[in-house]
């Protein structure tokens, strides 16, 4: 099973050791040479580093026609959306997630059909929306 | 018509221009405010200052009211982001896209962008159409995701010269759809005689674009 995580972080290092004890070949897609080298230091995690613009490129460098899960989680709404769709839509990986931290985005695109996820502060904003609008949680 | 546009780099601010000189109400959507007062100077209240992926920010550039809607920014994450915006959140009729990487034209149309403009790819055809020595010319695409509609002209001494369409054979996914002779187009009948000089348009793949030049061209 192989699984692509786009974009790094703490939350993506977390992701990919996690996918790899559950048996899943992670690679990783990231712009910082650093970043990648602290993730791969388990040798089961592959690593791509982007360096031109060229997603399409990238993406079937780590072979996204193939892979069963894939996760755009670098702090970039914009790219996480296209290469998310491209992974929907293009390259019809069976689970997509995208991480979107703009809630009106996050709103839009799950109408879309992509499964999104936001950070902690976006469930806080949403829970806040929510008391505005008068709802009440429990 | 009102035409909301995303971006006014290059491609943005000519647009802008040129839609203004055709007597359409325009108004385009710059995130950069040094730009934006600079751009206010020659051309008026048409320039937003925005990030055209918030919401909130398109609506106040009046996309809810939109005839057309232009994504032309920067980077085409943002165009698609700005675009799917425009058709979903406020149902703008006609959304057209710049895209800058050749390879995200097909996403963007599969998305349901309605227009998608290649920059790259007009370059690449002005290039092949001007430079004598290389005649596959791209069309369009033919919508699918890899189908692309060529047209190579038939040289002197091809091999394919004097032989029927029915008997020339093309890569397995590619296939003649108009033979142009000089006087007449004609729709590629098994027994049309292709010559030197005519001109096939093919329908064909970015796989086997190159194996069907070869073969209209071999000699």
């Amino acid at each position: 099973m192989e699984a692509i995580i786009y974009g790094g972080g703490r939350l993506a290092t977390t992701l990919a050791q996690e996918l790899t004890e559950g048996g899943y070949t992670v690679t990783v897609i990231d712009s910082d040479a650093d970043y990648l080298e602290s993730v791969s230091a388990p040798p089961a995690i592959q690593t791509i580093r982007v360096i031109a613009p060229t997603m399409q490129d990238v993406l079937a460098e780590a072979q996204l026609a193939t892979t069963e899960l894939l996760a755009a989680l670098s702090n970039d709404d914009q790219s996480n959306a296209l290469v998310a769709q491209m992974g929907l839509h293009v390259f019809k990986v069976p689970a997509v997630i995208c991480r979107l931290d703009n809630p009106d985005l996050r709103e839009l695109y799950s109408g879309l059909g992509l499964k999104t996820v936001g950070l902690s502060e976006m469930d806080l904003f949403s829970r806040i929306r929510q008391h505005v609008a008068g709802e009440t949680d429990d | 018509m009102y035409v909301v546009i995303v971006g006014c780099g290059g491609v943005g601010y000519h647009l802008t221009k040129a839609l203004l000189a055709a007597g359409h109400e325009v108004t385009v959507v710059e995130r950069n405010p040094a730009k934006c007062e600079l751009l206010f100077e020659e051309m008026g209240s048409v320039v937003s200052n925005g990030d055209g992926t918030a919401v909130a920010d398109l609506r106040k550039a009046g996309t809810a009211r939109a005839q057309v809607f232009i994504g032309a920014a920067g980077r085409d994450e943002t165009t698609l982001v700005a675009c799917q915006i425009a058709k979903h959140v406020f149902q703008v009729g006609h959304t057209l896209a710049v895209v800058k990487d050749t390879k995200n034209e097909p996403l963007f149309s599969v998305l349901g962008v309605d227009v998608v403009v290649n920059a790259t790819r007009l370059v690449v055809t002005a290039l092949e159409e001007g430079v004598p020595g290389q005649p596959l010319v791209h069309l369009r695409n033919a919508g699918g995701p890899n189908q692309t509609i060529v047209s190579v002209p038939v040289p002197e001494d091809a091999a394919i010269a004097g032989r029927r369409v029915g008997e020339i054979e093309l890569p397995p996914h590619s296939f003649v759809s108009l033979v142009i002779k000089r006087e007449q187009a004609l729709l590629p009948a098994h027994d049309v005689v292709v010559e030197s000089h005519d001109e096939l348009v093919a329908v064909t793949t970015v796989e086997e674009e190159q194996a069907l030049y070869e073969v209209v061209t071999g000699v």
